[in-house]
């Protein structure tokens, strides 16, 4: 066998992993995978996360429901935990960081989890705030942490409507940020209407929006300095 | 035969008997409180919670105000979980409408799941008030409106008392373990429903969140939802609805097989094609979006909204979820107006 028929075969091990939700393997995968000396970020990106982009497809499909994401969300970690400390900088093209939490009222944290992860998964710096979070805790840990970022959960129409206070509050301290809305009752009209920069009824899309607005955002910023110093 | 429609509750009850009705009602049997409804009483939402007579009062409210046909209590989840040993947070410093929501788990792990239930149960945290709430509640506006009461199903009961993350992976890897826990459950759940039955509710709403195919498969529902569900409604006296929010189309018939006498889907089932699923003479309310329409949208769209619930073949005009309080007086004017003047 080749060396990269090994590898191949290995990111196929973590990819399965995933999707069979079994850490043991994902541990075993990730651990050969350091033995080999494979290229962390391609262990992470070509095995870990292509086992979580089918993990994603079979639950849009309804072959996978929650319990089901939620195993293999552990079985992400078990190889991810031992991958990172090895991992460079990921070059996803963007890096940044973010803020996330469930706003307050809501006590589910389930999809902001999933969204935690798949920042975690691509290097991103997370300020998780947790669930039931006070309204003014994300702005004034946006204005701590300098976040590119902020996220903002819900699982209820009882609290989804805390998101436009907290989204109006955020832009008045700082204009630049860029604000994602997600949770099940969260719509794409809702998120206009309040000014939210994304809105992900899932972690996938949450995971692709968040980086084109942080691609925007640093774009923005380079502009501006390049301005400056003309 | 004429059938008597002389009050909004004579309609309901009539409707559950199974009897002809000159029209749909429009009701629901979760919370029904209005902004509007507090403002006439100054009362504030943090306060409600705790205090029978202004439960009482803004839930009667909504019918005053508006005539919506009902007068449900409490309006929060966490009655049956407090009465089990959970405290709850009611967020009095807040102006908001935040619901009240449990600060402390009773289960902390898989081990702690052998719970043992206090034989005293459904006098405990505030049972007593609500059982109060709906005394009052009865004697003011309870000749002719509905008058109801909520319960959690097993499962939701369980994600309110230990954390969601371990049961949802537990019912997949333990689903024996979670089976006894919901069978334990059940039991809370019945002896809390007994108690709301005598202190006089017309009906009683299961609310089985938790269960939607969002979260589970139709497959798991079947197997470790539904016959917990079974053993609720087997005991039930009163009139009784199964309600079930997200996507519900995969369970629709298991939710009549619960033994529910009604059921309750919201915006995101597809109404007539339930209906067909059902047959005509099943009970099935809904489904209209009570963010989206009815606080959010203008008159017209709620107008059309309620056509076409009542089109599709809701047996009643019911809310997807609670009333979201701050309903602007026009749409629910015309939400009112429509179930009055349209007729299939």
């Amino acid at each position: 066998m080749t060396g990269e028929d090994r590898k191949q075969e290995i990111l196929e091990a973590l990819k399965n992993a995933v999707v069979q939700y079994d850490e043991d393997a994902a541990k075993e995968a990730a651990q050969k995978a350091l033995d080999l000396d494979i290229n962390v970020n391609d262990a992470i990106f070509n095995g870990l996360v292509s086992g979580m982009e089918e993990v994603g497809r079979l639950f849009e499909a309804q072959e996978y429901f929650v319990p089901e994401l939620l195993m293999c969300a552990d079985a992400l970690y078990a190889g991810l935990d031992l991958l990172k400390p090895h991992a460079e900088t990921m070059d996803l093209g963007v890096k940044g960081s973010v803020v996330i939490g469930t706003v307050e009222g809501d006590v589910h944290d389930i999809g902001k989890n999933i969204v935690k992860m798949m920042f975690d998964v691509a290097g991103f710096t997370v300020y998780d705030l947790g669930r039931d979070v006070p309204l003014d805790k994300f702005v004034e840990e946006q204005l701590r942490t300098d976040s590119d970022l902020v996220c903002l959960s819900a699982m209820m129409t009882t609290t989804m409507v805390g998101m436009q206070k907290v989204i109006d509050r955020l832009k008045e301290k700082n204009p630049d940020v860029k604000i994602m809305i997600g949770g099940a009752p969260v719509s794409k009209e809702l998120a206009d209407k309040w000014g939210a920069d994304g809105y992900a009824d899932d972690a996938n899309n949450a995971l692709k929006d968040a980086i084109n607005m942080i691609s925007s955002l640093k774009k923005m910023k380079e502009d501006a300095e390049a301005k400056k110093s003309s | 035969m004429t059938v008597d429609n002389s009050s909004p509750r004579q309609r309901i009850l009539n409707l559950f008997a199974g009897k002809k009705t000159d029209r749909v009602p429009c009701f629901s049997g979760m919370g029904n409180v209005t902004t509007e409804g507090l403002k006439k009483f100054g009362y504030k939402f943090a306060e409600l919670h705790s205090n029978a007579k202004m439960l009482a009062d803004a839930a009667a409210s909504t019918y005053k105000l508006f005539g919506f046909e009902c007068g449900i209590v409490p309006f929060d989840l966490c009655v049956e979980a407090e009465a089990l040993g959970c405290e709850i947070n009611v967020y009095a410093h807040s102006d908001d409408i935040l619901y009240p929501t449990i600060k402390k788990k009773l289960i902390t792990n898989e081990e702690e799941m052998d719970i043992r239930i206090p034989s005293d149960v459904s006098n405990r945290g505030r049972m007593p008030l609500m059982k109060d709430a709906i005394r009052h509640l009865k004697s003011d506006i309870g000749d002719n409106a509905v008058i109801g009461s909520y319960v959690l199903g097993p499962f939701t009961l369980a994600g309110q008392i230990m954390e969601l993350n371990d049961l949802l992976k537990l019912s997949f890897k333990k689903p024996d373990k979670v089976g006894k826990l919901l069978d334990n459950l059940s039991d809370v759940i019945i002896s809390v429903a007994k108690e709301y039955e005598s202190a006089g509710v017309d009906f009683i709403t299961v609310r089985e969140m938790g269960a939607t195919s969002d979260v589970l498969s139709p497959r798991v529902f079947k197997s470790l939802i539904l016959p917990y569900l079974k053993k609720v409604f087997s005991e039930l006296k009163s009139a009784n609805v199964l309600h079930i929010c997200g996507k519900t189309n995969d369970i629709a018939v298991f939710m009549l097989e619960s033994g529910a006498k009604a059921i309750s889907v919201d915006q995101k089932n597809d109404v007539a094609e339930t209906r067909k699923k059902i047959g005509s003479n099943a009970l099935l309310f809904g489904n209209y979006d009570p963010y989206n329409v009815l606080v959010s949208g203008t008159p017209e769209l709620v107008h059309e909204t309620i056509k076409k619930c009542i089109d599709s073949g809701v047996s009643a005009v019911w809310p997807g979820c609670d009333i979201w309080p701050t309903v602007p007086p026009d749409n629910f004017k015309a939400m009112m107006d429509t179930v009055q003047q349209y007729r299939r």
